[in-house]
């Protein structure tokens, strides 16, 4: 039988080509498997490379943006006159529209005591543009620095922004370190 | 419901939510197109009305206008990102409902239509593929050979010197006219340091990774007889401002050329101070495009060698600003007999040999320097000592001259800074002596270690140290002069703000102090008191510095004429000869001559 | 008076120590109201337990699809299977991380020396694969999000000639070779970058993105399928694994009677019909045998064309990199330095980087797309010379099959099949 001998031989070579292909993504797996880790990776952004550059905030796939302007208060200088929220050469230290640098007025001055202030940042209404972050680290202590919050980033394949950076400064950390904040901290409240 | 209303039904549905999805896009859209046209957030409106209320400060309807115009701003924003997110969910929704209607729709309609006869030649089928597939491969195979002719290899034409700025630099050359050193010998020749500095250093071993072809060769460090020979530091011998040397030309005029052995012209501009070797001085110059050094026999002006600082490693693509009245080439360079020693604004620290070869180069780090970095190098018992004191993290450094190695590397505390290091032997070490704000610090040569410190100083110090005996002499315009005890942990002697030099540097002999400022005044002081002696007003100032060769301080004003006056109590003026062009750099001597760098020549004095 | 200045003098400078020591213009100041400092938030990431979940959930509908279509024989199973598909992996996981982008996790894992994957990616990457060995593609009918918004939209398809769907069917090998070039490279993930459906899950993405998405969409309503059949770069591979599936879908659940009935239902056009042996002539036969041999002969010519041709499109392909392109912007264009504007040069000369480095870098870059060319136009060349060959292959067949590498397995076709299994 001409016709089961094809059949036969062509079965067997299907198998033979299975197992070809079964052995090279067994090799595939375990070639990839040496750069695995059980980590989970994230994006985040260095503050210290970061040159506020504006892109955080237009090239994110979320809108607003997944990154967010975050204050380390541990450098914070409690300045009366802030470079992050007032803009510059501001006359009177008032919190009305025309002083503040802030396009969506996120931040949040509250007298703590003579000369000192406290700013907090509203995270519902930053758009991670970075502005204050420019104002603060031009004339204060850079203490206003941009984080990706991860509670809102989709943890793309690809970070958009990172792509996009013009400094490098976002880059892949493990997931149990998820943040790199300014100065002393070792973790915080979570929210 | 029978299949007639129902298909009626669904095809209503489908009709309305096709228009409600068309609806929901086009506002989308709409939406998107304002934002896009005018975000908010950005508006000119404010800024400009901000702008208003600068210059208005006290306008209070102003202040309201734009407080409600913000508000009016965030609320567009902020509305307009709601939208997009509720379209986005209505447009989702309407779409599901269109999907599902239209899926129902079709199910209910399909009919099992009655086979097809076959009329599809499979082999015909495929002959025609196989036409298709080939031009599909020779067309992405003849795209990619087209990109590679269309597409021009930028990286290929690249020449290392090409990304400089070619904008138009002021070709400003400056010149450090050096004084004439008196043969007076000092004490401290006869130091245990300055005897031991002598002896050959065995470790010291020029490496010669840059240049492959040189030899290796044990490097004998120069004595210090040799550095008495020769004028091959800022200042002279230990940067102390005195020379050693003889019959030392009074008489010359550069215009007419009496006197003037040789004149050429420098290819590039800098404020540096030739320093000369046996027969050989050397010069840098540096523009944005390049950074080089030369070296010309002293005795005819022929160019022996001209070789460029480039290619080192952490060199910045673009040069760092840096004021015309500085400039790159500002620090004086040092030699030691077996290389010549160049820094640049850019921060390279560059060695070559006596003959041009390239030994070694590395960047210091460019410096944070708002008119650019200019102090000079000094180099002495195999190592070249920088004050590196720059807006931010400002160092003292020494180098090892074989290799290039940081022998020590210390931060300070300073203050930018644009004076010099002076070397002085006090209890049996050498110090290094630097004036900047706020301290006049003596670091231990051999490990960097700070002796004491003063802070005496402020502002921006360009003055360097003067030196006699062991007092220190500082000044700075807008601070004081000051006289410090170098035995005593720099404890003040004694001060005086009566003149002050903006950046021509104290020296000082016999007991006495000369200090000139830049608005033409020179200035003797009695060097223990402070008392001062005599003080003569020029018509123009001085930013180069008294130097003392043979008992007679010669000093160079802006508009290049020397200044000769008897290092005493009397202060005569011995001679005013003229250069003919402005000069900055300080009067190189050499046994019956002086070198003198003009704003754009170099000249050679002798009688 | 002298004194105290000099006080004031040291005073200052010991605070100016103080400043430097704490890298702080302004020191925190020391409240005297019991003020209490707040600690910044820190909201976690997505718990990585959360993550094999993912994959405990692929694993599921990786087997319910296979069971559904093979054993079960259940389109409406598969099709409320590829719906949740859909919410979950699509609208709720928001289509990261998906199989089809992981290939270039795992290609620069393999090339770049530091960069690390974790053990999930790896898992997405290879359990499809792994599946189609044996059950053909049952991912794309029931595990892929990409592949399930176009399945549930298809409406009224229309049959593709032959030629088209093979000259398209070049299409992702490209797409697939550019992907590991430029992941190799460590020059872009084109794959998520051109992602049209994304967007979509995301309610939300660049508006290129979304318009592409919706053109796509609306064509699959007649070219059903369009991304998955024309672009998908990871249905290359699954096509490969499923050609040699042991246990592929069939349409008839027993013995084909070849009653025609499926013919129409397949609305990818992967279903097989048969060839009876009358279309040949001994003729033909010679023909086509001279014919298959001597293109056989010709895919090293192919493969070496190939790798002329797309290696020297090197610095073209070589532009996506950032070096590159902002080296050859810099040498063209040199009085951009000044232009502020332009963030990428500003941040480069910010860096402190000299431009050197940066061509050397770009040169690099440019020298492995050069021997990566050869290596891409190679195997581009071998894949356009064997499906040419392969067109002068013919297999006489009786009954209805389908394709087993072109099939989704999406089960429409058992529908039709008017045969029943009989127990």
């Amino acid at each position: 039988m001409a016709e089961d001998k094809i059949i036969k031989r062509r079965e067997f070579i299907h198998t033979g080509v299975r197992f070809a292909l079964g052995i090279s993504l067994a090799g595939i797996g375990v070639a990839a498997a040496r750069k695995t880790t059980a980590e989970k990776w994230v994006w985040q952004i260095d503050p210290a490379k970061c040159t506020q550059c504006g892109r955080c905030a237009t090239d994110c796939v979320k809108s607003p943006s997944a990154v967010k302007c975050i204050h380390a208060y541990e450098v914070c200088g409690y300045c009366d006159l802030c470079g992050g929220y007032f803009k510059p050469g501001v006359k009177k230290m008032e919190t009305g529209g025309e002083n503040h640098l802030c396009p969506t007025a996120a931040i949040q001055r509250k007298f703590i005591e003579e000369p000192y202030f406290e700013y907090v940042i509203i995270e519902e209404l930053c758009i991670g543009c970075a502005k204050c972050v420019k104002g603060c680290s031009s004339f204060g202590n850079g203490s206003l620095h941009l984080q990706i919050r991860h509670n809102l980033c989709d943890n793309c394949n690809e970070c958009a922004i990172a792509r996009v950076c013009p400094s490098d400064a976002i880059s892949r950390v493990p997931a149990s370190q998820p943040y790199i904040i300014k100065g002393d901290f070792h973790g915080g409240t979570k929210a | 419901m029978n299949q007639e209303t129902k298909l009626k039904l669904l095809k209503q549905i489908i009709l309305i939510s096709a228009a409600f999805c068309i609806l929901v896009a086009f506002l989308l859209i709409v939406n998107f197109w304002q934002m896009k046209k005018s975000n908010p957030l950005e508006s000119q409106t404010i800024e400009a009305l901000v702008q208003r209320l600068a210059v208005d400060d006290n306008n209070e309807e102003l202040r309201k206008e734009i407080r409600s115009f913000d508000l009016l701003a965030r609320k567009a924003y902020f509305t307009s990102a709601w939208q997009v997110k509720t379209g986005a969910y209505l447009l989702f929704f309407g779409g599901v409902v269109l999907a599902l209607a239209l899926k129902i729709r079709t199910d209910i309609q399909r009919k099992i239509e009655p086979p097809e006869t076959i009329t599809d030649d499979p082999m015909m089928n495929k002959f025609v593929s196989h036409r298709w597939l080939l031009v599909t491969g020779g067309l992405v195979f003849t795209l990619a050979l087209l990109s590679a002719f269309l597409s021009n290899d930028y990286l290929k034409s690249y020449d290392p010197g090409q990304f400089v700025d070619t904008e138009t630099s002021s070709q400003t050359e400056t010149i450090e006219v050096i004084p004439i050193v008196e043969s007076v010998a000092t004490e401290k020749g006869d130091s245990a340091i300055l005897s031991n500095a002598v002896e050959p250093v065995p470790q010291a071993v020029a490496e010669t990774g840059g240049a492959p072809d040189t030899p290796k060769t044990v490097v004998k460090l120069a004595k210090a007889e040799d550095f008495k020979k020769n004028q091959s530091t800022f200042r002279g011998f230990l940067g102390q401002g005195i020379s050693f040397h003889k019959n030392i030309p009074t008489n010359w005029d550069g215009s007419s050329g009496t006197n003037v052995k040789w004149k050429i012209s420098l290819s590039k501009p800098g404020y540096n101070t030739p320093v000369i070797w046996g027969d050989k001085l050397f010069i840098a110059g540096a523009d944005k495009t390049s950074r080089v050094v030369s070296c010309y026999n002293r005795h005819t002006g022929k160019l022996l060698w001209e070789k460029e600082a480039d290619n080192i490693p952490g060199s910045p693509a673009t040069p760092p600003k840096t004021t015309d009245d500085t400039g790159l080439a500002a620090p004086t360079m040092t030699v030691d007999g077996n290389c010549v020693y160049a820094l640049f604004g850019t921060g390279d620290l560059i060695a070559f040999d006596l003959d041009g070869n390239r030994i070694w180069a590395k960047n210091l780090g460019v410096p944070a320097n708002h008119y650019g970095h200019s102090s000079s190098l000094i180099t002495w018992n195999g190592k070249i000592v920088v004050q590196y004191d720059t807006a931010k993290g400002g160092r003292m450094i020494a180098i090892n001259t074989a290799n290039g190695d940081f022998i020590w590397d210390i931060p300070r505390a300073n203050k930018v800074s644009w004076s010099s290091p002076t070397l002085l032997e006090s209890k049996g070490k050498m110090l290094i002596i630097t004036s900047a704000d706020p301290n006049v610090i003596a670091n231990d040569l051999e490990t960097g270690a700070e002796v004491w410190k003063s802070p005496v100083m402020s502002g921006e110090v360009a003055p360097s140290p003067g030196v006699f005996n062991n007092i220190i002499f500082v000044s700075n315009e807008y601070a004081k002069t000051v006289a410090l005890d170098a035995e005593n942990g720099g404890k003040v002697i004694w001060e005086t703000d009566e003149y002050l030099s903006e950046v021509a540097s104290p020296v000082a002999i016999n007991g006495l102090l000369f200090l000139a400022t830049s608005y033409g005044v020179l200035v003797c002081y009695d060097a223990m008191t402070g008392e001062n002696v005599w003080e003569k007003e020029f018509s123009s100032g001085f930013y180069s510095s008294p130097m003392i060769a043979e008992n007679k301080v010669y000093i160079i004003d802006m508009s290049g004429v020397m200044h000769i006056i008897k290092a005493d109590r009397t202060g005569t003026i011995v001679k005013e000869p003229e250069l003919g062009e402005a000069a900055f750099a300080l009067p190189v001597f050499a046994d019956g001559k002086i070198y003198l760098r003009g704003k754009s020549s170099l000249y050679c004095i002798g009688e | 008076m002298k004194n105290i200045g000099h006080k004031i003098v040291f005073l200052s400078f010991f605070v100016l120590i103080l400043v430097q020591a704490n890298a702080q213009r302004f020191p925190k100041p020391e409240f005297e109201s019991g003020y209490e400092q707040p600690s910044p938030t820190t909201p976690e990431p997505r718990s990585n337990a959360l993550e094999y979940l993912d994959v405990l959930i692929l694993f599921a509908s990786l087997s319910l699809a296979s069971w559904l279509v093979i054993k079960r024989r259940s389109r409406r199973g598969v099709l409320w299977l590829s719906i949740f598909t859909l919410l979950y992996f699509g609208f709720y996981r928001e289509g990261c991380i998906c199989s089809v982008g992981s290939i270039q996790n795992i290609t620069l894992a393999l090339f770049d020396p530091v960069y690390k994957i974790s053990i999930t990616v790896l898992i997405f990457f290879l359990l499809p694969l792994v599946f189609a060995l044996f059950f053909g593609r049952t991912f794309c009918a029931g595990a892929c999000p990409l592949g399930a918004i176009q399945d549930i939209l298809v409406f009224r398809p229309v049959s593709i000639p032959v030629w088209v769907r093979k000259a398209l069917g070049f299409i992702p090998y490209l797409y697939l070779g550019l992907a590991v070039l430029y992941a190799a490279t460590g020059t872009d993930f084109i794959i998520c970058r051109y992602d049209p459906f994304v967007g979509f899950f995301r309610m939300d993405g660049p508006y290129t993105m979304i318009i592409i998405g919706i053109a796509l969409l609306l064509l699959g309503l007649f070219f059903a399928r369009p991304y998955c059949r024309v672009f998908c770069p990871y249905g290359v591979l699954l096509n490969w694994m499923s050609r040699f599936s042991k246990y592929h879908m069939t349409i008839t659940p027993a013995e084909c009677i070849s009653c025609k009935l499926c013919e129409p239902s397949c609305p990818f056009d992967a279903i097989e019909i048969p060839v009876s042996e009358k279309v040949r002539t001994q003729k033909v036969l010679r023909q086509n045998l001279k014919r298959f041999s001597l293109y056989a002969l010709l895919i090293p010519v192919w493969m070496f064309i190939g790798g002329y041709a797309v290696s020297s499109s090197h610095v073209l392909l070589s532009k996506a990199h950032q070096d590159v392109y902002l080296s050859e912007l810099l040498i063209a264009h040199p009085e951009l330095k000044s232009d502020t504007k332009n963030l990428d040069i500003k941040a480069f000369l910010e860096s402190g980087k000299t431009f050197d480095e940066l061509v050397a870098n770009a040169s690099l870059i440019r020298a492995k797309f050069k021997s990566g060319g050869w290596f891409l136009g190679g195997f581009l060349g071998l894949v356009i010379g064997i499906m040419i060959m392969n067109q002068f292959v013919f297999r006489t067949k009786t009954i209805y099959e389908p394709h087993k590498g072109d099939c989704f397995s999406c089960g429409r076709c058992m529908d039709y099949c008017p045969v029943v299994k009989l127990k």
